[in-house]
């Protein structure tokens, strides 16, 4: 399986942070208060271990909100939470008073546009620093338990590139996943762009 | 599909439609809109949408236009976060009281010599004001559940709820939490000599008697079991705790309910142990929970009516400082 160099991993991991960044101003606008937003680890696993390696302990329920992009490379965009942080983040983000219990299914579209605004705002990074554009899709919400993660199990020649999400609001620090689905193809595209603007920058 | 046809399904639709070109302005307005914005084509078209609405500027509605012209990507705005972003009602008389439609919005990039940006509205109204309603009546479950039946403050489901979020916030912003604990003297004898009914209005009157004190505090008293109440004090020390613990005391005492088979005195009277810590991330609520009552316990092996604090130096229990009666 493709690895990624150290150079590389960094280079995505600036440009996610500046994706995210963009994404927090946005949400930040949305509460009327401070949002933060970091990505601060990026790594590349093969998606038949994904819901083994990195979800199988850890969460029990997820909320997933997932976008489609295509363009110079396609990619299945995800933002995963544990359930119980996702509720946190919508109770928190619509009413400070509102106790994660008490969202409704109706209050869980607010989870979508959360994770439209951070993974159009990811995307549209990767756009303006590589002088492409993609096609995004509206985004879709599941609701899973891991092992039932059909996103996941589709093709083994599929890679995930995976960051960890740091989101804290109102002193509420909640931990998430960014997943970046590629084909084996895909993810050479995207690399050959990050080896690009590796050199832009006099890196490579 | 000819035009005409593609024309009339897009009218007949329930859901609004709007058409941008490249440039953000206006190209195409369907029946829905005219219906509810109350402007025709005519009054719209090549304009810009942060034109024809203003408030539409700085909010994610532009931000999405923006997204699916410049980067091709969708967005979906939903009514929880955004509210009513468009001036759209459902009736005349809801336009004079300014009660908007509730939307959810969808931007979506088009691939098309002319046309950049399809927007489509959907009416969730009827869907917002359902949830409000779901919410109302589980808020009232919620307080039903969560209060005692007969003295009408917090029951144990309340406190140990809160029991465990002060915990977890003191934990955090490492501050002191106390916690007090009252228990009303020679109850079983109340019980025996006046009978239950008379020993529930005394519950009630203690009860009420003790939230009343705390009334201007927003502090909670709730009900722990038989004769027993507990309140928890978020950024309270030991000090504080004590001084309002003796404050607790002496209104019960001053509430002069006449107790004529209790040994401590001839009216209704409580003995109080009280805590306070600012809790370790290894410790546990119970922790709380087990001084306070060590502290009750010595308040009444050392004749009630008295309140002593939990000395975590010792393991003991010492009586609250204080000007006074009952207390050393």
């Amino acid at each position: 399986m493709a690895e990624l160099s150290d150079l590389q991993r960094d280079a995505l991991g600036e440009l996610f942070n500046l994706g995210v960044g963009r994404a927090a101003r946005s949400l930040s606008q949305i509460v009327r208060d401070e949002v933060h937003l970091s990505a601060p680890l990026v790594s590349l696993v093969r998606s038949s271990t994904i819901a083994t390696d990195l979800l199988g302990s850890e969460f029990k329920e997820l909320s997933m909100v997932s976008i489609r992009f295509s363009g110079p490379f396609d990619a299945q965009a995800i933002l995963l939470f544990p359930e119980r942080n996702a509720l946190a983040i919508v109770s928190h983000m619509l009413d400070p008073d509102l106790l994660p219990e008490e969202v409704s299914e109706f209050e869980q579209e607010a989870m979508c546009e959360i994770g439209n605004i951070i993974l159009n705002a990811c995307i549209s990074a990767l756009a303006d620093e590589f002088g492409v554009e993609f096609h995004g899709d509206l985004p879709m919400h599941h609701f899973n338990t891991p092992g039932a993660l059909p996103l996941f199990d589709q093709d083994d020649d599929q890679v995930i590139l995976v960051l960890q999400i740091h989101l804290a609001i109102r002193q509420e620090r909640i931990k998430g996943h960014l997943l970046f689905l590629l084909s084996v193809s895909s993810l050479n595209a995207l690399l050959t762009y990050v080896d690009g603007y590796l050199s832009r920058l006099g890196m490579q | 599909m000819d035009d005409l046809l593609s024309a009339q399904l897009i009218d007949r639709l329930q859901t609004g439609v709007i058409l941008l070109d490249r440039q953000g302005r206006i190209l195409s307005w369907n029946a829905w809109m005219v219906k509810y914005s109350g402007l025709t084509l005519n009054d719209v078209v090549t304009r810009h949408l942060g034109e024809v609405f203003p408030e539409t500027a700085q909010t994610r509605l532009q931000d999405g236009i923006e997204q699916a012209v410049r980067f091709k990507l969708s967005s979906m705005l939903a009514p929880g976060l955004n509210g009513a972003i468009l001036p759209l009602y459902q009736q005349a008389m809801d336009r004079r009281l300014d009660q908007r439609m509730q939307q959810l919005i969808y931007v979506t990039p088009l691939h098309h010599e002319q046309c950049a940006v399809l927007i489509q509205v959907q009416d969730m109204t009827a869907t917002v004001r359902r949830e409000r309603r779901l919410r109302d009546q589980s808020s009232q479950l919620m307080a039903t559940t969560y209060r005692d039946a007969l003295t009408g403050v917090g029951n144990r489901r309340r406190f140990d709820q809160d029991l465990v979020n002060a915990f977890r916030d003191a934990q955090k912003k490492q501050q002191s939490l106390a916690l007090i604990m009252i228990d009303v003297d020679h109850f079983k004898a109340y019980n025996d000599h006046f009978g239950h009914l008379k020993g529930d209005e005394c519950l009630i009157r203690v009860a009420t008697a003790l939230q009343d004190t705390l009334r201007h505090t927003g502090d909670r008293i709730s009900r722990y079991g038989g004769e027993e109440f507990v309140l928890l004090l978020a950024d309270a020390g030991r000090a504080t705790a004590c001084t309002i613990a003796e404050r607790l005391r002496r209104w019960i005492e001053e509430l002069q309910l006449p107790h004529p088979t209790s040994h401590s005195g001839e009216v209704v009277t409580v003995s109080i142990g009280v805590t306070a810590m600012i809790p370790t991330h290894e410790q546990l609520a119970y922790s709380l929970l087990g001084q306070a009552d060590l502290a009750l316990y010595r308040a009444k092996d050392e004749g009630r009516n008295r309140c002593f604090y939990y000395d975590a130096e010792n393991s003991d229990a010492l009586p609250c400082c204080s000007d006074g009666a009952g207390d050393d």
